[in-house]
């Protein structure tokens, strides 16, 4: 057998270690004679029989060759080291198992040596031969692990084990062997120790790439969960890794699908929780903490981009079109709160369950991770809020709003403690912005509708633009009331705080209406219901001013009912805004509806219906024929032109139209009917009769159905 | 600070105090030019201060007699950041007092103000976005602390040998790696640290969103945004005000632009920033603006720096930075030639490195986070402040320049 050659020479070295650690029992306090037989004693008579024959064999030699070379008592550590780099280690006789057991033993003796030394200055260690079989082992099986990336850690759990197990036993040499530090240091001592670090970075180095590559590989995973096709997945990795070539991935043998963020799975994470145990406890910690910094700030930042998040600087969204931002903001709303529910927990949870036994790192961790995102969410807020005030903008400032305040209460639960304080102060001041800026937009609604002040007429008295446009973005602004309530609440207050700086038109009444709310007519009318009564209000007497432009007082009443009714349909159409501004004002709105319509009768009516009374109509109880002949005319000539004009008048809603039309009919058809049916006979049948009366009852029906119906007759 | 902050208290109150009296006479012009005169002085002393307390360290020793002037903040060191930045906000209180405090909003919505309130506003927004940028740069920067720690526990480790060494050594060039490599590629900081032999791939999965350089270690402000060119565009349109102009309120509004220039560009040139290629070293101030003296040496002195540094592809004029670099190069110089056992004599002069470079991670680790505060609160004033200048004009009715 060929090592048999090398034996000899291996023996030699041994031989004088043994020899150096009979020393130690010399130069030690006499209790320590028992230590290195605690070392040598479980060699000599070694559990390896069971393993190799040719082991024991080798021993036998080994043996025989020690008591040969007793006397050699100066070995020379040039040898070692020679041997160690030069001749290769007889596997044979040992496996990084039986080395290991050795190892351990050898520890134990080392710390129960040291025990009993602690006090002593000058003890010198000699190295047995299996410690450097045992790190050529561990070498070797770093760098069969360690080539081109062949070995992945967690294809073979019971290779990860004992690797695991041999890096522990380094760490542990180190440490033992540290202990033993002198100040007249045995270079042989130096030369273990100086391999031993070798070794150990080199297996920590494996562990930290596999650990990145471990991270950064689940990202495919994280995808999938958003292309929404297992299928593919699974084709692909079949396709990927043949089946014979793959003993056992672990990840395919759990086949439920990943769908929680970040999408490792279970055997992966207690992978990840291995390797950085060992890394910890390997004193690897800061390369394990930016390893896992960094693919995770990798795979976040992949994350929000797969939600189509992009970043935008707080100078671009200055320029931006409102519709580009509009999209931009749904995306930040949907993105954000996908972080706050799952994004941020999920981070979190990974990092507790890498990281299981050191929370201090994972918190550290996660908080310098989650940090750089949230301010950034934040960024996004702050910029759009110091954008050009408009009114458009108000309800996805209040979804954002919306979207921090929920996030708040997570905040303090997700981060430890420093940090959760400042991102709660961070987001707070975040959403005051948008609270505060979400008061401007609606109060500049005030100043809007002041400025409306153009001189043109709406056509045929309908409804004023002014007016659908208020009324239909109260009615958004209604949807949003909860929330208004309470920016209103929170962020008025502050407006109103540092007003010696900001001068306000808006400022002057508020003062009673703001202390307390119970105060008001209707208790606890919140300051956003002021506003809105207030808006309300400025809409009104707004409309009554243009109502003056009219130069037709019927027109006048008309235009008054028509934005009237518009309002009240609108207020009825959502319970929100019907509840902000209460019965009473719903009521005392109709009641101003039906003065209208009064006015309107009258204005229009009356005059019309004047032709038919019977005053000045009789004389001696004859009719008097002229008089009934111009009474007649003047109808026709009266009802032709209110026909003529108020079927071009505008009365879009059809139960306002058909009412004023029913209650017009009411009025005068019966009382024409009745004029008619005396009167008729008066008149000569045939032409003048003709002449006179124009329409028939029935007509005059008809036509008052065709009023206000737009119709302009050019 | 507390100096300042009281210094800055009595500015006020003598400014709200005085318009008050006078507010409803006429001729209180004569006030306002000393109110502006005051500005400037505070503006000159507190900028002289920064450049003698730069100046007291001698370039030559800086290297070496760290012990002698460990009460003195170095120039360009996180803990002059911090003094600058406070100057900044007590300038910016003051420049809001005399600007806005009590003041008839019809006043700055005059020419030349209609025109330079606007600008300024504008120069506000982008420095927000150089706030974010620097801020991002951070996260960089504490990266490169931490892989700093990375070779101070290998190497304070006795004896050391080839797996510290070696530890050492990876963690240093991946430090050296985030120095140079910064700006070629937007940003990409980390790559060899976090991507080593997977790189490829990682980069080839991405190319569908289009910006494959973005793969930062920290976050970006935006695709394609660049710090030199907002500082350009913050500086194209700064004048100092001519004639008439120059007696005015025009004369606060260009100084504080200055400042807020000075803050941005000096920031950017210290701190790795998102592009910094081609950021300018020019700075219109007139030289003979007497406020604006110290602020001209100290953008001078910075500039030098800059210059020398620019084309090796700096990671930024950070004193801590920089200190790390050199360490950094010196220990990797003494790695690649390790040999075991290392000689008694190297041993000492490395563990003297050794004890500077965990000197400079401490003042890292006690002064990145105070630092990244300061410039939020930067940001948050700068914003709050902007909102307020807007708040005025608009009750003016009339802000004839468009604000965006």
């Amino acid at each position: 057998m060929e090592n048999e050659k090398t034996v000899p020479e291996k023996s030699a070295s041994f031989s004088g270690k043994e020899e150096e650690i009979t020393g130690v029992v010399i130069d030690a306090a006499a209790g320590v004679s028992e230590s290195p037989k605690v070392v040598v004693d479980p060699k000599t008579d070694s559990p390896k029989v069971e393993s190799k024959p040719n082991e024991t064999e080798s021993d036998k030699i080994k043996e025989e060759k020690t008591e040969d070379n007793v006397d050699e008592t100066e070995e020379n550590r040039e040898i070692i080291k020679d041997q160690v780099e030069e001749t290769p280690p007889p596997e044979i006789q040992y496996t990084l198992e039986t080395a290991s057991e050795e190892i351990d033993e050898f520890i134990a003796g080392l710390s129960a040596k040291k025990e009993k030394n602690h006090d002593e200055n000058v003890v010198t260690l000699e190295i047995p031969d299996f410690v450097w079989k045992f790190l050529d082992l561990f070498e070797e099986k770093i760098a069969e692990h360690d080539h081109e990336g062949k070995v992945k850690w967690g294809q073979v759990p019971e290779n990860d084990k004992s690797f695991s197990e041999a890096l522990d036993r380094v760490s542990k040499l180190t440490q033992s062997l540290d202990e033993f530090k002198t100040d007249n240091p045995d270079q042989n001592h130096c030369v273990v120790i100086n391999r031993i670090g070798g070794i150990h970075h080199r297996a920590m180095s494996y562990l930290g790439d596999e650990f990145r590559s471990m991270l950064e590989e689940s990202k495919s995973t994280t995808n999938n969960q958003y292309h929404l096709d297992p299928k593919a997945d699974v084709k692909g990795k079949q396709e990927a890794v043949p089946a014979d070539q793959c003993p056992l991935p672990e990840s395919e043998s759990t086949e439920e699908p990943v769908d929680v963020f970040p999408g490792y799975t279970p055997e992966v994470i207690s992978n990840l929780n291995k390797i950085a145990e060992d890394m910890i406890s390997g004193g690897y910690e800061f390369e394990c903490g930016e390893s896992y910094m960094t693919a995770r700030r990798y795979a976040f930042d992949e994350s929000l981009n797969h939600l189509g998040f992009e970043k935008v600087s707080i100078d671009d969204v200055q320029k931006m079109h409102w519709e580009a931002l509009e999209r931009e903001i749904s995306t930040w709303i949907k993105t954000f709160r996908q972080c706050a529910t799952v994004y941020f927990p999920g981070e979190r949870k990974l990092g507790e369950a890498v990281f299981s036994d050191h929370p201090h790192i994972s918190a550290s961790l996660f908080s310098n991770l989650t940090r750089g995102v949230m301010i950034q969410f934040l960024n996004f807020a702050e910029a759009l809020a110091i954008t050009k005030r408009s009114a458009e903008k108000l309800f996805k400032f209040l979804d954002m709003y919306e979207a921090l305040r929920d996030s708040l209460p997570v905040l303090g639960e997700l981060f430890p403690e420093e940090c959760a304080n400042e991102l709660k102060t961070e987001t707070t001041t975040a959403k005051s912005r948008l609270g505060e800026t979400a008061i401007s937009i609606f109060v500049d609604l005030e100043n809007s509708i002041k400025s409306d002040t153009g001189k043109n007429t709406v056509p045929g008295g309908a409804v004023h633009p002014l007016t659908r446009y208020t009324m239909n973005y109260l009615k958004y602004v209604c949807e949003y009331k909860d929330t208004l309530e309470q920016v209103f609440k929170d962020h008025y207050k502050i407006e109103r705080h540092d007003s010696t700086s900001r001068p306000r038109n808006y400022e002057g009444g508020e003062e009673q209406n703001y202390s307390g709310g119970g105060g008001n007519e209707d208790d606890g009318q919140s300051s956003f219901t002021t506003q809105l009564v207030r808006v309300m209000d400025l809409l009104d007497s707004n409309l009554e001013s243009k109502s003056k432009l009219y130069r037709d007082i019927s027109l006048s009443s008309i235009f008054m009912m028509n934005n009237g009714r518009y309002i009240l349909q609108k207020i009825k159409g959502s319970s929100e805004i019907h509840d902000a501004m209460g019965n009473t004002w719903c009521r005392k709105k109709s009641s101003d509806l039906r003065n209208y319509h009064k006015n309107y009768q009258r204005e229009t009516w009356s005059r019309l219906l004047g032709c038919l009374v019977l005053e000045g109509l009789m004389s001696n109880g004859k009719v008097m024929k002229p008089v009934l002949k111009e009474r007649f005319k003047s109808f026709n000539a009266m009802f032709d032109e209110i026909h003529k004009t108020q079927t071009s008048w505008v009365v879009s809603d059809d139960q306002l139209q058909s009412e004023l039309r029913v209650s017009i009919s009411a009025v005068v058809t019966p009382a024409y009917r009745s004029f008619v049916g005396r009167f008729s006979q008066y008149l000569d049948p045939g032409r003048q009769t003709e002449k006179y009366i124009k329409y028939q009852p029935e007509d005059i029906e008809t036509y008052i159905d065709e009023l206000f119906d737009g119709k302009r007759k050019p | 600070m507390p100096a300042t902050t009281e210094y800055q208290g009595s500015f006020l109150g003598r400014i709200s105090i005085r318009r008050n009296q006078v507010m409803n006479m006429d001729g209180n012009h004569d006030q306002e030019l000393e109110d502006i005169e005051l500005f400037q002085r505070h503006i000159s002393d507190r900028f002289a201060d920064l450049l003698s307390s730069s100046q007291q360290q001698q370039p030559s020793s800086s290297e070496e007699a760290s012990t002698p002037a460990a009460a003195v903040d170095p120039f360009l060191s996180i803990n002059w950041l911090r003094k600058l930045l406070d100057v900044f906000l007590c300038c910016e209180a003051e420049f809001k007092a005399l600007l806005i405090m009590g003041r008839d909003p019809s006043q700055i919505s005059k020419p030349p103000l209609d025109r330079l309130i606007p600008e300024m506003l504008d120069r506000a927004v982008k420095a927000l976005d150089i706030c974010n940028a620097v801020t991002n740069g951070i996260e960089t920067v504490r990266h490169c602390q931490n892989l700093a720690e990375i070779a101070v526990t290998a190497l304070e480790q006795k004896p050391f040998g080839d797996g510290q060494v070696n530890r050492a050594k990876k963690a240093l060039s991946s430090l050296m790696m985030e120095m140079t490599g910064e700006d070629k590629e937007g940003g990409s900081y980390a790559r060899t640290w976090s991507f080593g032999r997977r790189g490829s791939a990682a980069a080839a999965s991405t190319k569908d969103r289009g910006h494959l350089h973005l793969r930062s270690h920290t976050w970006s402000v935006s695709n394609n945004w660049s710090a030199a060119k907002q500082i350009q565009a913050m500086t194209a349109n700064l004048q100092a005000p001519r004639g008439n102009d120059a007696s005015g309120l025009a004369s606060p509004v260009f100084i504080m632009s200055t400042v807020v220039v000075f803050l941005t560009w000096t920031m950017v040139a210290a701190i790795p920033c998102q592009e910094r290629n081609g950021l300018a070293t020019h700075f219109p101030v007139p030289k003979q603006l007497v406020w604006a003296q110290s602020m001209i040496a100290l953008h001078e002195k910075i500039g030098e720096e800059w210059k020398k540094k620019e084309k090796k592809g700096s990671v930024g004029l950070l004193d801590e930075m920089q200190r790390l670099e050199k360490s950094a190069h010196s220990l990797i110089e003494f790695a690649d030639n390790f040999q075991f056992p290392a000689e008694e004599e190297r041993v000492e002069e490395v563990a003297a490195q050794v004890a500077e470079v965990a000197d400079t991670c401490r003042k890292m680790a006690e002064g990145l986070v105070p630092l990244q505060l300061q410039i939020r609160e930067v940001f948050h004033r700068i914003v709050r402040s902007r909102t307020e200048i807007l708040d005025v004009l608009e009750s003016t009715g009339k802000v004839s320049a468009p604000i965006v």
